[in-house]
């Protein structure tokens, strides 16, 4: 990571404290000190009750676990900053000034710290992300290693179910989800012509509860007993009886939900009250559109996620018979609150790319968006149809057997508005003058991918075929079809898109594309004959199979290996180009949406003057269209204070 | 557009069209049906596949001849025609998909219909699945570890787990039903293909998941009969081979008179010895313990993870065949 001075830095850097005050400004060196105070009481407190009360046994792990997993990070929070400037409001003391010391940053420390600029959060996040991804994918590579050949030869089926559990649990919750969200927050204030992020603070918070989900999740892995092996589904009731790593696996998901919660509430906030002067809706760039509904969908399902996880561990620790068939709980009852959730998420993990890819293949085809509107509303059905389907993931699940037939109706009638949106997406190529370079490769990679991913899906909709295929390799490759084909080229179509604004640098090329190549041949050999041993009969979540599995088992373990390595391409472009790339001009694509028009990096607070919208955000080939102008006259700005009360 | 580019853009779409179904047709997608159920679910198989075809014919052939044809030259830096869209064809693709899905909906919801038919005389057999086992109960009260069933009969599988939630499926018959806990489900099958097929379970749980197997064997109605006669002498070998099976222990053991190949628990190939390290009293004391009790002690290496349940689950008869049985050894 190099510096990344922002042009324009008007604000110094804050005066560096000084003696004791070294241990009180929010920093490591107060996490230090504080994270033990925490831990402290998150082991005394339960101790000491349990002591006063005379229940046997004093120590008792999976309730220490728990309140330790909700004090721990909180010390973690409170040492680093987070809640400073609540907590001198609420406690009645003056609030610091805000004198822009927390924004920008002037050298790498600046990512380590509670930073309220949106573009250092959105960095910190993609950073972050691209950490958790690779880890995942090593948990992929290790299981992949141990299924080369039917029977156990490197891991025993324990830790098998918590690699397989965990490669989930990251890539959905510290990997895709959370990417959206870091691109999301670096270009949407941008996008809307607004100076930050409605809360700044809050932004910076829900940030850093991300690492400590990311923590908690790879923690529990190696806690005695075992980690959580149960799936990333966690199915009750057999995840209430997992060893104490489900514990780590029910908070941890805690964590990473309420961050996106936070984030969720800042995009929306911010896209309703904050969009430039002349911003309208019908305005507005296709991905701010998107993550409209993205932040939609994750304030109203994310809870539901939460309260599943509680549930669980409540019947675990507390004893509450939430699920537990033996009192009299409801077992499926767990499934659809996940599903409830967990469906939706399917579709926050999607929007945010279908937005990605609207703007890169306007672009890159230098054509206007073909259907603007039905591009925006097919969002909005989409976003509505979403939470209409949670139970076509349990259609052999043996439950009200009169609601698959509407389910399946409900999740085929998906495929219509996702069509609109291949279609023109299609449409916009048409007559186009297509520049392929590597944001452009993985949109039309995305494509194709999806097609197939979405088809698949048609499948799975229909109740008998799922009846069939259900729990099966099938599964694994349609869901990879649309998350790694789908959510995962989006992403890198994305971070290759807005690199040179980031970062102010070019990203190689070549290598961009060699990364795609490798890629997108890796997928399809990794994961098409996934479809193929699905159907003919390997279940999955398993670490042993019928050895008529094993030649495609070895190809398919093969593949992904090469797949795994494709990544360090990536890696490679991505800090070499950012340490020593060409210097990006501020507008590389000649594309006309707002973050563009500023320099690449852009200036701390965004724009210099603000800008008017006068225009739709893809007029490519119209004659002297204007999307926004620069220093006209402004009547009352909207945004003027950066910053409500958050 | 021009006749020449329509003309081109059909062939690239028959061509990938082409290559599809050759794909289709050319690889054994589906395993053998032996029910009618899986006939049924193979039909609706094949009817979504030539749409999916269809549909990924036109999205390949409009995706292949954009990037063939509108490819930028390196100085090239005009814009194409703007275009905001056509109404006409918004209107087009929205519905030909929505025709498409209906029609696929209509045909699944009438083979859900028809494959949940038990017909008025089904056989009935309860199957209770279990950490890593399956039962099957027939009318006349006996149990196995496999089902056998005969074909051209409507069988009605009443489906319950005794822990966590478990799945059945047998690829070849294409049903699959998750046992849950605390709730009956049922599935109908009607065999048509005599042999031997897997029963496989396909939801996670636990351990000894990927073991939790056992076949069924599809019979004529009359080797189905005699089958019935001769019922208690079914499982031939040793009696304590049956509790064995029935009670999942190759799921998590390995055992080689059962052919028994888990690796969650401790190899009991080795029992005489793993007893004279544990220091617990006689080989068949040890064997009981460790089974009614296996909390009492847990071989180093291995944690508490046997289920406590055998104590009450296995009757004291069986119990002491499965002892004999395990005590002789390899």
């Amino acid at each position: 990571m190099t510096d990344v001075a922002h042009a324009h830095d008007p604000h110094a850097a804050p005066p560096a404290p000084t003696g004791w005050h070294r241990l009180t400004a929010p920093g490591w060196l107060r996490i230090m000190w504080v994270t033990p105070i925490f831990f402290g009481i998150g082991l005394g407190l339960p101790v000491l009750l349990r002591y006063l009360a005379g229940w046997d046994p004093v120590w008792k792990g999976s309730v220490l676990v728990t309140v330790e997993l909700v004090t721990t990070p909180i010390g973690f929070l409170v040492g680093l900053g987070g809640f400073d400037y609540w907590a001198y409001y609420a406690s009645g003391r003056p609030t610091r000034v805000e004198d822009h010391s927390g924004h920008g940053a002037r050298s790498w420390r600046d990512y380590f710290r509670i930073n309220t600029d949106h573009k250092v959060i959105g960095i910190q996040y993609l950073v972050t992300t691209i950490f958790f991804f690779c880890v995942g994918g090593l948990f992929a590579l290790l299981f992949r290693a141990e299924l080369a050949q039917p029977g156990d030869q490197f891991f025993n089926p324990q830790t098998y179910n918590v690699l397989v559990s965990n490669h989930a649990a990251l890539m959905i919750f510290l990997f895709v989800i959370p990417a959206f969200a870091g691109l999301g927050n670096y270009v949407i204030p941008l996008m809307i012509g607004a100076g930050d992020m409605a809360f700044p603070r809050l932004n910076a918070l829900s940030f850093w509860l991300l690492p400590m989900a990311g923590l908690i999740l790879i923690v529990g892995m190696v806690t005695p007993g075992g980690g959580p092996s149960a799936g990333w589904t966690c199915y009750a009731p057999l995840c209430s009886h997992q060893p104490l790593g489900q514990v780590f696996f029910n908070m941890g998901v805690q964590w990473a939900g309420a961050s996106s919660i936070m984030t969720a509430l800042n995009f929306l906030v911010t896209i309703i009250t904050m969009r430039a002067p002349g911003m309208t809706f019908w305005r507005l760039p296709l991905l701010v559109w998107a993550n409209f509904t993205t932040s939609l969908l994750v304030v109203i399902a994310t809870p539901f996620i939460a309260g599943s996880q509680f549930f669980v561990m409540f019947d675990r620790v507390l004893h509450t018979n939430f699920f537990e068939p033996a009192g009299g709980g409801y077992v499926l009852g767990y499934q659809h609150i996940f599903w409830f959730y967990s469906h939706p998420a399917v579709y926050i993990m999607m929007l945010p790319g279908f937005g990605i890819i609207s703007e890169v293949v306007a672009v890159m085809s230098r054509k206007p968006i073909f259907g603007y509107r039905l591009m925006a509303l097919s969002l909005m059905a989409i976003l509505v149809l979403g939470f209409s389907v949670w139970a076509h993931h349990m259609f052999v699940a043996g439950m009200a057997g009169w609601l698959r037939v509407p389910m399946m109706v409900t999740s085929m009638v998906i495929a219509v508005p996702t069509g609109i949106k291949i279609f023109s997406w299609l449409a916009t190529m048409w007559n186009g003058r297509i520049r392929f370079t590597t944001p452009m490769l993985f949109a039309l990679g995305f494509l194709s991918m999806f097609v197939i991913g979405g088809l698949s899906g048609i499948y799975l909709a229909s109740v008998p075929i799922d009846i069939h295929a259900s729990d099966t390799y099938f599964i694994v490759a349609h869901i990879h079809y649309v998350l790694f084909g789908g959510s995962v080229f989006t992403i890198f179509a994305g971070i290759y898109y807005w690199f040179p604004k980031m970062t102010g640098r070019m990203y190689s090329e070549r290598l961009g594309q060699l990364h795609f190549w490798l890629t997108f041949i890796g997928f399809n050999l990794t994961f098409f004959p996934m479809h193929y041993i699905g159907l003919q009969g390997m279940p999955r979540r398993v670490a042993d199979y019928a050895h008529r599995f094993a030649d495609i088992n070895l190809f398919i373990s093969i593949a992904s290996f090469g797949l795994g390595a494709s990544t360090l391409v990536f890696l490679y472009n991505m800090v070499n180009s950012w340490a020593h790339g060409p210097r990006a001009p501020g507008n590389p694509w000649r594309a006309l949406t707002l973050e563009w028009q500023v320099s690449s990096p852009p200036p701390i607070f965004n724009f210099d003057e603000l800008p008017q919208v006068v225009g739709h955000p893809y007029e490519y080939g119209v004659p002297g269209a204007r999307h926004a102008i620069f220093g006209a006259p402004q009547p009352t700005p909207v945004q003027s204070e950066p910053a409500g009360a958050d | 557009m021009r006749r020449g580019s329509i003309i081109q853009l059909t062939a690239i779409g028959l061509v990938a069209g082409a290559i599809c179904t050759v794909v289709a047709l050319a690889i054994p997608w589906l395993p053998v049906s032996a029910g009618q159920e899986a006939d049924r679910i193979h039909f609706v198989f094949w009817f979504t596949t030539v749409i999916c075809i269809c549909v990924f014919s036109v999205v390949a052939a409009v995706l292949i001849y954009s990037v063939w044809k509108f490819r930028a030259g390196p100085d090239d830096d005009s814009d194409g025609p703007p275009t905001h869209g056509n109404t006409q064809l918004e209107i087009v693709w929205t519905a030909i998909p929505a025709v498409l899905v209906t029609a696929i909906s209509i045909v699944s919801a009438i083979v859900l219909a028809q494959n949940g038919h038990a017909g008025t005389n089904p056989l009935i057999i309860k199957v209770d699945a279990r950490q890593f086992a399956w039962k099957f109960t027939y009318p006349n009260g006996k149990s196995f570890g496999f089902l056998t069933v005969p074909t051209g009969r409507h069988v009605k599988l009443d489906i319950t787990s005794e822990d966590v939630i478990h799945s059945f499926w047998v690829p070849q018959l294409s049903q699959k039903q998750d046992a849950v806990p605390g709730q009956h489900n049922s599935i109908v099958i009607t065999p048509t293909r005599i042999g031997t097929y897997p029963v496989i379970c396909t939801e996670l749980c636990g351990l000894g998941h990927a073991l939790m197997r056992s076949h069924i064997n599809i019979v004529s109605p009359a080797g189905y009969a005699t089958w019935v006669k001769q019922g208690s002498a079914a499982s031939a070998g040793p009696p304590g081979l049956a509790v064995f099976q029935q009670n999942g222990c190759g799921g998590c053991h390995t055992f080689k008179p059962a052919a028994a190949t888990g690796k969650v628990g401790p190899d009991l190939d080795n029992l005489a010895q793993l007893a004279k390290q544990a220091k617990r009293g006689a080989l068949d004391a040890f064997i009981e313990e460790s089974i009614v009790k296996p909390q009492a002690y847990i071989q180093p290496g291995f944690s508490d993870a046997m289920p406590h349940i055998f104590g009450t689950q296995i009757p004291p008869d069986k119990l002491k065949q499965l002892v004999q049985y395990l005590a002789k050894g390899p």
